[in-house]
């Protein structure tokens, strides 16, 4: 027995999948296992629930029997009748008593077509489709088996199945001694019904090419399937693809050519990928058994890994972040920390330690944080959009009010508990009012959001990322005044952001040269050639997705040596004698900060372990962002002559000179308390020495500042005293 | 072409039967033709543009699309505004012993019984209104091309071909007297319109809302659309938004009904159900061409020659002006603003758009010169738009599409128009009110469209992003905060306008000037690219207040300077007249 118009022999199928059903087995089998198969089990658990259908993963059916495969996709009306007559056997001899129908359900093909792509060729095939529900109809009771009776006997008939979608009514009665003609009546409840729906799917919008509409598809959901999605659920699907011709009445002489498609479904599973993998490890602990997450394929694995070998990779990666914003390197890199997050932490006495990176961009006007903002927003996982103008602060973290049908006083998320995992943007940070901006120091330390009021006494949790972005007190930022000073904001919220940076616009030519060309390139260049090197949105995402979920790194010894090294002389910088609280000075808060962005640097590179000099930038990133070499740290003011990143080697070195050719001045010339000198007369000494060429007062203040952190000498207006 | 055994424009199926039939005696096999063209395209291309038969196929509209016998060949000029995916059809089939098609129709003409030598094709379906927003001069369908007379297939083509030609020759003439009759009606319009002293009528135009015409969204009761069914074309070469002229066979068989009692009732009469017969015709296409400005024009287009260019641009610039009040710069910048388009998109910035902020005006003056502008952009660019803003409008308009799942449809929202619409925002007319959710979410709309050029489609349970090039003018009496442009001047008369007359050549040149020197591409040379390096950051240097989004918008300037000159690469002198610009314009603004 061939099944029809093919060359696929009934018995042979039905064989293979006797085979597969009692054989396939998970993992690597032992020849002579006495071990029963998957399926074998999964069909007795089917008889304790007395289940309808079977779940078959077609990988399995795959790495069992190929051919086997080919043949369910290829002819899948044909096989799946074959698996259920052999489910059925199997059911009668393993438990005579279950009568139920048992269905077979494939589910997980190797394969999955684009819904844009689905063509005559794949008409019944089988075929798996991922898309969105929009429309679901009202569950329509399809007839299975009929019962009729006689109108003028009152005889029941036996039930009369569905053929080929018709029930055909008995002509006369069956009953030999009445046998009238036409008597015959359905009685609606003796018939059985099974349920139907259809379901309307749409492509979800990374599969629609630019300048097209996203395309539909009508999906068949049979019994146990309807009503499992529900519009708005993504899913991804698996059925057979019908084309029905269109009939014409019969009284019509045309007839019309066209088909109807739509999908017979057997399985749907629902996913949710249209943002940055969200599922953190501290998740997967506690409840989830990641049955909903984004397996990523071994393609895309692969490639992830390969560009994690790269050596620039953090380079490259910064570079990807937000292309069309120019310069900022720094402060890119420091987003992408963020991005990519620290280890959260949670010890067996129930302290946890937050793995989540904090920024705040502190800044001139007009130097694209917004953007910045809207970037990440758009590129993080759950991720908030706000500005501290329109946000209160119940609207940030959770409010309490009234259902206005019920009465019942309910619980409502703000942004933080929304964006929980996720980064929380926060436009306007200084424009923020007090008390909302109080609420934060909870929801950024402890990482919950607490509740009590109306009889609601709640702590949720707020695991988030804040991104928040300000402008300096006087809208520019003042150098004249101290960084605290500039920033003005109250220093115990200061402490919670891991990075603070400052980015000031300054007059810079080199800078300007450099936005420059980066215009005109813009206009009048190919696009190509300007951007190379960068990874595109959706490949910089799944790899942040990747890193975040599998990468946990730990430090290295020799990391620790050094962090602990690192910290002990930031501490000590900052308890310099004179320095008053306008510098911001080392807290364990920064240690922890630190640790987080080496491990969130380790991640980058999708490395196990902390190295050193992942400990080694992370200290640079910090310093940079308060552009803390640049700081005088007596008076807490920034040098802005200093702030540009372009000091040269030579000039460092030309500095480094005039610094030791002043120390020797001021050693030949002043005692140790003894009477001070002027700057002016000083400088007259330093034009002396031929050797150093020029000299302008400037420079000489810089080396006498130099001095001074060194406590060789103070400095008293424009006086010099060596102490 | 003698000897055809059939009329290409009367019996178009014919000609698909004929060479259908002539490609499977040639021994092809007729499953294998399947996404392939078999000749038919090709003929119909010889036919209709070497042979030049294409001044004869009717355009479809709304007035002759009753008289248009069925089966005949059509053209329709519209825009994609939806896309409603394939059709699976019977493609070729065996009737007896001899193969048929179905290609480009709707109904088979033979018995099909279901036999394994059927083979199922697919086509696709793309919803196509009028263009929206074309203005009258680019609007070749409107009555001008009758129906051709329809008499059954002819057996001496040739014959009734060249007295067609006559019969059309004279339409031809018809139709360019009838377009001078147009433009000057505009123009006493434009006479009539605004008499400036006749403070009656200003007050009776400032009383009403703007001026003008303001299209409200789209009824689709004097306006054709169409269900164009495409064959062998990838989805690449179709976008949603795109003007094409579509050349197919028109069916309009009212007798064809879906029937609805298959099981899928559940929603089959969807699209087709909503989409009556009666008002959506059928259009099988055998050949499409995307449309860009200059096919709009009646006339020939010119050489591109320097010394032409300039002359038109002179005399287009003296009439902006003239318009104007005699505000020479805003109205060399509003030449620049009607020639700029998106160029280039680097991530979310669009390189190129120059959206344009003309403010001081108030109610009066702009209904005289507001009015007078954007009659004089009617008249010149072929899509044109106007929106007034007031918080009512605000409140009510649909701007974005939106999706429509009951009907399985997008419905058009105002904001979805073709490439290189030209809009007018007239700001004068918002007042102090409140904006409900749907003013919001338009304002915001609006804001979005005017910085990255982008219109975000509502498919209710998430938004898509659809690129738009438009070109945006906002007249405002402050500076818009709504519209934030990229350039921005107060707008200075010195005398009110003579309507004066423009000759209809004139007109002519003028748009095919925008419509020639706005396409060309443009570079800049290594040199130059120093001097225009140098001079951002001097100007850098000396106001660190300029974004960069102020030096890009110079950049702009200077590429549409050039252009608008005819030049492709930017010279030296183009890029001084530039900045003297801008420095004009900064002075206007201190």
């Amino acid at each position: 027995m061939y099944v029809w118009g093919t060359n696929i022999s009934v018995q042979d199928v039905n064989a293979a999948i006797v085979r597969f059903l009692r054989n396939f087995m998970e993992g690597p089998t032992q020849a002579d296992s006495i071990e029963e198969g998957k399926y074998m089990r999964e069909l007795d658990r089917v008889f304790e629930v007395e289940r309808e259908w079977i779940d078959i993963d077609a990988q399995d059916i795959f790495s069992y029997d190929q051919d086997l495969y080919n043949k369910m996709v290829r002819y899948p009306l044909e096989v799946l009748a074959i698996f259920e007559i052999v489910l059925m056997d199997m059911a009668s001899t393993r438990n005579p008593l279950f009568e139920k129908h048992i269905q077979a359900r494939i589910f997980n093909l190797r394969t999955s077509t684009c819904m844009r792509n689905l063509n005559p060729s794949d008409i019944e095939k089988m075929v798996s489709l991922k898309g969105m529900i929009i429309r679901c109809s009202s569950v329509i009771p399809e007839i299975r088996e009929a019962v009729f009776k006689c109108l003028i006997c009152g005889y029941y008939s036996d039930p009369v199945r569905v053929e080929r979608g018709r029930i055909s009514e008995p002509k006369r009665c069956m009953k030999e001694e009445c046998a009238t003609k036409n008597s015959m009546t359905l009685v609606h409840n003796r018939c059985s019904f099974a349920d139907k729906q259809i379901v309307r799917l749409q492509e979800t919008p990374d599969e629609i090419p630019e300048g097209g509409t996203p395309h539909t598809v009508s999906l068949l959901m049979h019994d146990k399937l309807v009503d499992a999605g529900k519009p708005g659920d993504r899913v991804e699907i698996t059925g057979i693809y019908r084309a029905m011709s269109v009939r014409v009445a019969p009284t019509q002489r045309t007839v019309k050519s066209l088909f109807k498609t739509y999908i017979d479904c057997l399985h749907i599973k629902k996913t949710n990928n249209s943002r940055m993998q969200a599922d953190d490890p501290m998740e997967v602990e506690n409840s989830y058994n990641g049955s909903e997450d984004v397996t990523f394929d071994e393609q895309m694995v692969q490639k992830l890994k390969d560009l994690s070998k790269k050596s620039d990779i953090y380079d490259r990666l910064t570079k990807s972040l937000a292309p069309n914003i120019w310069e900022l390197e720094d402060v890119k890199k420091g987003l992408l920390c963020q991005l990519f997050g620290g280890n959260a932490l949670k010890l067996a006495s129930g302290a946890t330690f937050r793995g989540d990176i904090n920024i705040l961009l502190v800044g001139d006007p007009g130097t694209s944080k917004s953007q910045l903002l809207q970037y990440i927003h758009k590129l993080s996982p759950r991720g908030i959009y706000t500005s501290g103008r329109g946000s209160s602060a119940v609207g940030l973290t959770a409010y309490v009010t009234k259902d206005p049908e019920t009465g019942e006083t309910v619980l409502e998320s703000g942004a933080l508990v929304l964006s929980d995992k996720g980064i929380c943007c926060i436009d306007e940070f200084d424009k923020m009012s007090e008390s909302a901006r109080s609420m934060l120091h909870e929801v950024m330390e402890q990482q919950t959001v607490s509740i009590a009021k109306a009889g609601i006494i709640a702590s949720l949790n707020a695991r988030t990322s804040v991104l928040a972005c300000a402008n300096p007190s006087g809208s520019r930022y003042n150098p004249r005044l101290s960084v605290i000073d500039n920033i003005h904001l109250p220093p115990t919220l200061l402490s919670r952001f891991d990075l603070i940076y400052l980015i000031l616009d300054k007059p810079d030519e080199q800078m300007d040269r450099r936005l420059a060309k980066h215009i005109v390139a813009l206009h009048f260049e190919d696009i190509e050639s300007v951007q190379q090197d960068v990874l595109d949105l959706s490949t910089l995402t799944a790899y942040v997705s990747y890193a975040r979920k599998h990468i946990q790194p730990q430090l290295s010894d020799e990391a620790a040596e050094e962090l602990t090294r690192g910290y002990v002389e930031m501490r000590r910088r900052g308890n310099f004698p004179g320095s008053s609280k306008k510098v911001i000075t080392a807290t364990p808060r920064q240690i922890e900060s630190l640790i987080r962005l080496s491990e969130a640097l380790a991640r980058i590179r999708f490395s196990e372990w902390v190295e050193k000099r992942d400990v080694m930038e992370a200290f640079r990133l910090l310093e940079v962002a308060m552009q803390q070499s640049a700081t005088d740290h007596s008076t807490g003011t920034i040098d802005m002559d200093l702030i540009t990143t372009g000091v040269s080697a030579s000039e460092r070195m030309r500095r480094d000179n005039l610094a030791a050719a002043t120390r020797n001045v001021i050693m030949e010339k002043m005692q140790i308390g003894g009477p001070s000198m002027r700057l002016m007369e000083l400088l007259d000494e330093l034009k002396k020495q031929s050797s150093l060429g020029e000299v302008h007062l400037s420079d000489l203040r810089n080396a006498v500042a130099t001095l001074t952190t060194e406590g060789f000498v103070a400095i008293l207006g424009d006086t010099v005293k060596r102490v | 072409m003698v000897g055809l055994p059939y009329d290409c424009l009367a019996n178009p199926l014919g000609a698909v039967r004929f060479t259908f039939e002539k490609a499977v005696a040639a021994g092809a096999d007729p499953a294998a033709l399947n996404g392939k063209d078999w000749g038919a395209g090709d003929l119909f291309r010889d036919v209709l543009f070497d042979q030049g038969a294409l001044s004869q196929v009717p355009i479809l509209n709304a007035k002759n699309i009753g008289h248009v016998q069925p089966n005949t060949l059509v053209r329709f000029r519209g825009m994609i505004q939806d896309m409603l995916g394939n059709e699976f059809y019977a493609g070729v089939y065996k009737d007896g012993s001899s193969w048929r098609t179905n290609k480009y129709r709707d109904v088979s003409q033979f018995p099909m019984g279901s036999s394994p030598d059927m083979h199922i094709w697919e086509r696709h379906l793309l919803y196509c209104i009028q263009v929206p927003g074309l203005n009258p001069w680019a609007d070749t369908s409107s009555g001008t091309v009758v129906a051709r007379p329809v008499e059954q297939t002819s057996p001496h083509g040739e014959k009734r071909r060249r007295a067609d030609k006559e019969d059309i020759d004279q339409m031809d003439v018809e139709t360019s007297e009838d377009g001078i009759q147009r433009s000057s009606g505009v123009k006493k319009l434009r006479e009539d319109g605004h008499p400036s002293q006749n403070l009656q009528l200003l007050e009776s135009v400032a009383g009403s809302t703007g001026f003008g015409s303001c299209t409200m969204p789209r009824d689709e009761g004097d306006s054709l659309s169409c269900l164009i069914k495409v064959y062998d074309s990838s989805d690449s070469e179709l976008k949603l938004n795109d003007v094409f002229e579509f050349i197919g066979v028109l069916t309009f068989d009212s007798e064809y009904q879906v029937d609805n009692d298959e099981f899928l009732d559940g929603f089959s009469e969807d699209m087709l159900a909503s989409l009556p017969l009666n008002k959506v015709p059928r259009l099988h296409c055998l050949i499409h061409r995307k449309l860009a400005a200059h096919d709009f024009l009646q006339s020939t287009p010119l050489e591109l020659k320097p010394h032409l260019v300039k002359e038109v641009r002179q005399t287009l610039l003296s009439h902006l002006t003239a318009v104007l009040g005699n505000d020479g710069l805003a109205a060399h910048l509003v030449l620049l603003h009607l020639l700029s388009r998106v160029h280039a998109r680097i991530d979310n910035f669009a390189v190129g758009k120059l959206s344009f902020n003309l403010t001081c005006f108030n109610k009066e003056s702009v209904s005289i010169f507001g009015n007078q502008l954007t009659l004089a952009i009617k008249d010149l660019l072929p899509f044109s738009h106007i929106v007034p803003l007031t918080v009512d409008y605000l409140n009510a308009a649909s701007l974005a599409p939106k999706k429509d799942y009951e009907r399985n449809r997008l419905v058009s929202g105002l904001m979805q128009l073709p490439e290189g619409t030209h809009l007018t925002i007239d700001e004068t007319q918002l007042e102090a009110g409140t904006l409900n959710s749907v003013g919001v979410e338009n304002a915001r709309l609006l804001k979005y469209l005017s910085e990255y050029q982008k219109v975000e489609y509502d498919f209710k349970y998430y938004k898509m992003e659809m690129a738009a090039d438009f070109q945006l003018l906002v007249l405002s009496e402050g500076k818009s905060t709504i519209l934030p442009a990229d350039l921005v001047i107060p707008f200075r008369p010195s005398s009110v306008a003579s309507g004066e007359a423009v000759a209809a050549e004139t007109l002519e040149a003028w748009r095919w000037y925008l419509a020639t020197v706005r396409s060309l591409s443009h570079s800049i040379d290594s040199d130059m690219q120093k001097v225009v390096e140098n001079d951002l950051v001097a100007a850098r240097q000396a106001n660190r207040n300029l974004s960069s989004q102020d030096l890009s918008r110079l950049l702009t300037m200077g590429r549409l300077m050039s252009l608008s000159f005819g030049e492709t690469s930017l010279s030296l002198e183009h890029w001084q007249m530039v900045k003297e610009l801008e420095r004009l314009r900064w002075e206007r603004l201190a």
